[in-house]
């Protein structure tokens, strides 16, 4: 089990977390998705390590940016 | 205090409020015009917005604009009933938004606070997502918006 935490901008309020958290589930491996929006947080636990392509490219399609 | 409510002095809350939030994402969908000019056009320097508990300051309200931007394809502000006291309003609204990958509506208790010359200075929100409305009018496409001639003037630079 791998734990990553990601800073991601431009989150506001739970309908954002919500946005990120729907994407990031979509990538293969991935088990629980937990934002921090005060934080700009998003704590991902996968099966293993993640490509942060796919992360970056799940959190541009939610509309949010990874610094 | 009444007579230096400039810009929602005699202005119907509810207009004004549907006006802000409306001309507001126009100047944001429209042009590229940087969105730290936009924010500050409608929002004083010290805006706080409080949103389900999350605390957005003016950093992170322009952070937010960005994807907002990026992706918002038409938002439409439903609002239900306002009331104004002094620089203060408190309004019900549904935001109906739409975004190149999904469309809702999100229903808002708002009460803010509006400096005199129209900007936001503070602002709390409790949101609850509602499904769409299947026969509802779909979101008007933001950037074919334009502001009403009776809207408060915000485009002068920040005192």
């Amino acid at each position: 089990m791998t734990v990553s935490s990601y800073r991601v901008i431009g989150m506001a309020c739970g309908h954002c977390a919500g946005f990120v958290t729907e994407e990031i589930e979509r990538i293969p491996g991935v088990t629980t998705v937990a934002v921090d929006v005060e934080r700009d947080t998003v704590t991902v636990t996968s099966d293993g390590p993640l490509d942060i392509a796919e992360v970056r490219a799940a959190v541009e399609e939610a509309g949010y940016e990874l610094p | 205090m009444v007579g230096e409510m400039g810009a929602l002095d005699g202005t119907d809350p509810k207009k004004f409020i549907t006006d802000f939030f409306t001309s507001f994402m126009s100047d944001l969908a429209r042009g590229d015009e940087d969105p730290t000019v936009i924010v500050d056009r409608y929002h004083t320097p010290d805006i706080v917005q409080v949103a389900d508990g999350n605390l957005m300051d003016r950093a992170k309200l322009i952070a937010h604009t960005r994807p907002a931007r990026k992706h918002q394809t038409g938002a439409r502000w439903e609002v239900h009933e306002a009331i104004a006291d002094e620089d203060r309003i408190a309004a019900r609204y549904t935001l109906h938004f739409q975004t190149s990958k999904r469309e809702g509506s999100v229903d808002v208790h708002f009460f803010g606070q509006f400096a005199a010359d129209g900007r936001m200075r503070r602002a709390h929100m409790l949101t609850r997502s509602v499904p769409a409305k299947v026969s509802g009018a779909a979101p008007a496409e933001v950037s074919s918006e334009s502001s009403p001639p009776e809207a408060p003037d915000r485009r002068q630079s920040p005192a």
